[in-house]
């Protein structure tokens, strides 16, 4: 290989290596935005998952469990649309399961966190009703209303090497 | 005896378990896939359970089952494998009858992976919290995300052994011009050379009783009952 052969292949490794790191250089805003974000949802996604587990162990702890849990989730999904400003989507830099999508089709996206913030709402209330046939159901209706979101603004899990 | 096995030209060499969980597998696999990679969860837990099912079964027909079933008869020590594999180059080599020593390894690899798949599954967490395996209760949401990652990238490493076991079928019956398929559909076999005086032996010892296979059944059907259910009784 003749010189400036070989300093074109270095120059070309060099590029590729800085822009590997390119992302390093997120904003902190987006970081700290992005990681409380990640942590919120994380929350309300163990608490829905806590209450699921009662439902499978069929002894459903009501106080010390399902009600702090729910009260979690009907907390949390109150700042829910706050969570998703412009700008902290992939472009941001950061590595977020976000899709461009949620500001693409920001219509959709709100509904879709209003009909959520209802759910909560609602499981709230059964959890305070104590009732394991509502419950079984309002946890199902839950889900899908999470699921419902995730399917269409959040990436599939197999995208990223893991959730943080 | 002989002169019975003389008339026909095939030898039976798969029995109708082995075929029929051959492939249920592949079906069950393909269904998981889907259903996975479209956030079907609801339906990828009924097929992952039917996968565990047919393994379950697989495993303990290969204690039960007939001759070429046997985890006895196709693994074999390494001097066997190197054996095999400095032949593999040969195209005038005669048929094993059932697995050969190079493709036990990949099948004992695939359904070890199978396996290891479907465990890490049971203990996946899905994002929402709403359809996670039945023994997530076991794990926390977050230790739960890390196995669905986990279950994800097996997964992918088990798409690669088939992948590698396809690409030796096709090996087969383009180089040394063995039709591995048919054998798996129908279970029967052409008779070569190197079966000549040993057909009698070789063959596959005969129907298996049913009440073998049922008692399987029925094993594996409490297995994943109990698993399902995440040992709640």
């Amino acid at each position: 290989m003749s010189a400036s052969g070989f300093r074109c292949v270095a120059i070309a490794v060099c590029v590729a290596f800085g822009l590997a790191f390119w992302r390093a250089a997120a904003d902190p805003a987006a970081v700290a935005q992005i990681k409380s974000r990640q942590d919120k949802l994380r929350d309300m996604g163990g608490a829905l998952k806590a209450i699921n587990d009662e439902l499978k162990k069929r002894r459903i702890d009501w106080d010390n469990t399902v009600m702090p849990n729910a009260q979690t989730i009907k907390d949390r999904s109150g700042y829910l649309l706050n969570w998703f400003p412009r700008g902290s989507g992939p472009e941001s830099g950061v590595k977020t399961y976000a899709l461009p999508a949620i500001w693409q089709n920001d219509d959709d996206f709100v509904t879709l966190g209003k009909l959520a913030q209802v759910e909560a709402a609602k499981l709230n209330q059964v959890a305070l009703s104590k009732d394991a046939n509502a419950l079984k159901a309002e946890v199902e209706a839950m889900g899908k209303a999470c699921k419902a979101c995730h399917d269409s603004y959040r990436s599939p899990d197999y995208t990223k090497e893991n959730d943080n | 005896m002989e002169s019975a096995l003389a008339d026909t030209t095939d030898l039976r060499v798969w029995d109708l378990p082995v075929r029929a969980m051959h492939w249920l597998l592949v079906i069950g696999i393909g269904v998981c896939w889907w259903t996975g990679l479209h956030n079907e969860l609801e339906y990828h837990l009924y097929s992952g359970c039917a996968v565990l099912w047919i393994v379950l079964m697989r495993l303990y027909w290969g204690v039960v089952g007939s001759s070429t079933a046997r985890f006895v008869n196709f693994v074999r020590g390494p001097k066997a494998i190197l054996d095999y594999a400095s032949t593999l180059h040969r195209r005038d080599t005669p048929r094993s009858h059932g697995h050969n020593a190079l493709g036990a390894i990949s099948i004992v690899f695939m359904m070890g992976l199978v396996l290891a798949v479907v465990i890490l599954g049971l203990f996946a967490v899905d994002v929402d919290g709403l359809y996670s395996g039945p023994l997530s209760s076991y794990v926390t949401f977050k230790q739960g995300r890390d196995l669905a990652h986990l279950h994800y990238h097996w997964f992918n490493i088990l798409l690669w052994v088939i992948a590698l076991h396809l690409t030796a079928v096709i090996f087969h019956f383009i180089y040394k011009r063995q039709n591995l398929i048919g054998p798996m559909i129908h279970g029967k076999r052409p008779v070569d050379a190197g079966d000549i005086g040993e057909t009698a032996e070789t063959e596959i010892g005969g129907a298996r009783p049913l009440w073998r296979f049922v008692i399987g059944a029925v094993l594996a059907t409490a297995i994943v009952y109990a698993v399902s259910i995440g040992f709640y009784f």
